[in-house]
């Protein structure tokens, strides 16, 4: 008796939503946006950073918020995670989303204390804080987490004795263990070489062929081109938004940043010409 | 020398379980004061908490009020202050940074507690008796208190030490998970500012900050993860405090010195250990 009202406390708290038929309950077919944003501005005090914002992100799409120094990129991802207000508008998450378990972030940087060593086990394990779940959740999600990136073998390591590039998949892998549907990403290939960034990158582009949605602030063009279903260009307190086949294009670029040296794209051919 | 001490156990046993609780718990606080390399924080905490002691005794004096010279009174004004401090230490004000506001807190508390009780009998003494440590003093009350204050402590890392560490170490991580900074800021500060504010009175200045960063900067250099500090740390903290009763005892020795000079061998001894870096 008290073990099937403790199963059914378990599964009525459960923060995983039910897979139907071992798809995400969120998918491409699934009409509603995962984000949707409606004129939304945003200020620091009187600086306006952002003026009207409105576009979608759907289930699946991989998309980068590209834009110089001081163009609210970062501002705009800390909207989304309701770090800071928005001054008008709103944005609007999933329903699936709003109580943010399923929401995934991976920071620039990492703050915590190099003088402490931290197991790549706990420092993966800190990002389930805010989700209550059942020990053997935790670990299948751990686990999930780990092999994801292939970092089963370092999971007893001190995260400060690896290197930049697998300190940011022990990173991405911070955030994967809340099984998110949303991947929201700040830089993370800012201080890594060629190598790893694509290394990473085509994790990424994996994990959002398997149906997760990214959201990632960059600087490179070049990855954009690579990777990039959608993007976000900002400039200037304005956002252009759309596929990137749309506006990867050399007159907007030009238009943007002054370059029509595109690096290859496969959806930029013409632009070229 | 343990035969001394167990003499001396029926009539000091209230203060010696009180230093041994107060190490315990205070050494759990001090793992996020270290994890976050807060090292300071915590001595400015502990010198506004003695201001606090300080302010207490010369209102009673002022105002010929004796209850707010009570143990009760403050211990109060203590914990006021040490939440207080633990609050606003934890911001920076007007550009300046963390470490300049702790500093203010540190410099005008202690300079403030001096100002106070210099003109009032026996006023420098209680100031002096509160940086210096004693821990004699201590009775059933205050060893109930700290049973009490451990028991919650313990509770409080079993239920919430993951959202805690996440908290001290990333609160922008912290925030993007959904938790409440400034509800987790002010649980911290409180906690802190118990735990300092509780203890000051009884086992003085110098015990406090020594129980809240030495154990904790033993352990770090011995333990793996962080996981782990939380277990190694209060056992340091049981073991210096111990033995460091049990010689004072038999040298007739200060007990909340020697334990300090205990715990301060153990970091020189662990600095030049091994480190294993993987």
């Amino acid at each position: 008796m008290f073990k099937e009202w403790w199963q059914f406390l378990v599964s009525a708290s459960n923060i995983f939503p039910v897979e139907q038929g071992g798809k995400p309950v969120i998918s491409q077919e699934n009409q509603i946006p995962l984000l949707q944003l409606d004129n939304l501005s945003l200020a620091y005090g009187k600086r306006v950073i952002l003026e009207n914002v409105s576009f979608e992100v759907h289930a699946g799409e991989f998309w980068f918020l590209l834009g110089g120094n001081g163009m609210g990129k970062t501002s705009f991802l800390n909207c989304l995670l309701g770090l800071i207000p928005a001054q008008h508008g709103a944005y609007h998450l999933h329903p699936v989303l709003r109580s943010r378990a399923r929401i995934g972030f991976v920071p620039q940087q990492c703050s915590f204390n190099p003088s402490l060593a931290t197991s790549v086990r706990e420092f993966v394990s800190l990002g389930l804080v805010g989700i209550e779940t059942h020990k053997s959740e935790r670990e299948a999600a751990l686990h999930f987490a780990l092999q994801q990136l292939n970092l089963t073998a370092f999971a007893q390591r001190n995260y400060w004795s690896l290197s930049g590039g697998q300190q940011q998949r022990v990173r991405v892998a911070r955030a994967l263990v809340r099984r998110p549907y949303f991947l929201l990403m700040d830089e993370p290939t800012n201080g890594l070489d060629l190598a790893v960034q694509s290394a990473l990158l085509e994790d990424l582009a994996r994990l959002q062929q398997e149906g997760l949605t990214i959201l990632l602030v960059s600087h490179d063009l070049q990855l954009a081109t690579q990777y990039a279903t959608h993007v976000a260009l900002f400039n200037s307190g304005k956002v252009q938004a759309g596929t990137a086949a749309d506006l990867l294009t050399a007159p907007i670029l030009k238009q943007l940043y002054g370059t029509q040296q595109l690096p290859h794209c496969p959806h930029c051919l013409t632009a070229h010409v | 020398m343990f035969e001394d001490f167990i003499s001396s156990w029926g009539l000091f046993y209230p203060s010696y379980i009180t230093g041994w609780l107060v190490a315990f718990s205070l050494s759990l606080v001090g793992v996020f004061v270290v994890a976050k390399d807060q090292i300071f924080i915590s001595a400015a905490v502990a010198q506004a908490s003695s201001f606090g002691v300080a302010l207490g005794l010369w209102l009673s004096l002022a105002t010929g009020i004796a209850w707010l010279g009570s143990d009760i009174a403050l211990m109060n004004s203590a914990v006021l202050f040490a939440v207080l401090a633990a609050l606003f230490s934890s911001h920076s004000i007007r550009r300046d940074s963390v470490e300049a506001v702790t500093g203010w807190i540190f410099l005008s508390a202690s300079s403030g507690a001096m100002l106070l009780l210099t003109h009032s009998p026996h006023g420098t003494e209680e100031v002096h008796r509160l940086l210096a440590s004693s821990l004699i003093g201590a009775t059933q009350f205050d060893m109930w208190v700290f049973v009490g204050f451990a028991v919650f402590t313990v509770f409080m890392l079993l239920r919430y030490w993951q959202p805690l560490l996440l908290f001290t170490l990333d609160p922008r991580m912290a925030a993007t998970t959904g938790l409440s900074l400034w509800r987790w800021g002010i649980f911290k500060a409180l906690w802190l500012g118990l735990a300092v504010g509780l203890s000051i009175r009884v086992s003085g200045m110098l015990y406090v900050f020594a129980c809240l960063v030495l154990p904790a900067l033993v352990a770090k250099r011995l333990c793996g993860e962080i996981a782990r500090l939380l277990w190694v740390t209060p056992i340091i903290a049981l073991f210096a405090s111990g033995f460091g009763f049990v010689f004072a005892n038999h040298y007739d020795f200060p007990p909340g010195q020697v334990t300090v000079a205990v715990l301060c061998s153990l970091l020189v001894l662990v600095w030049f250990l091994p480190v294993n870096q993987e």
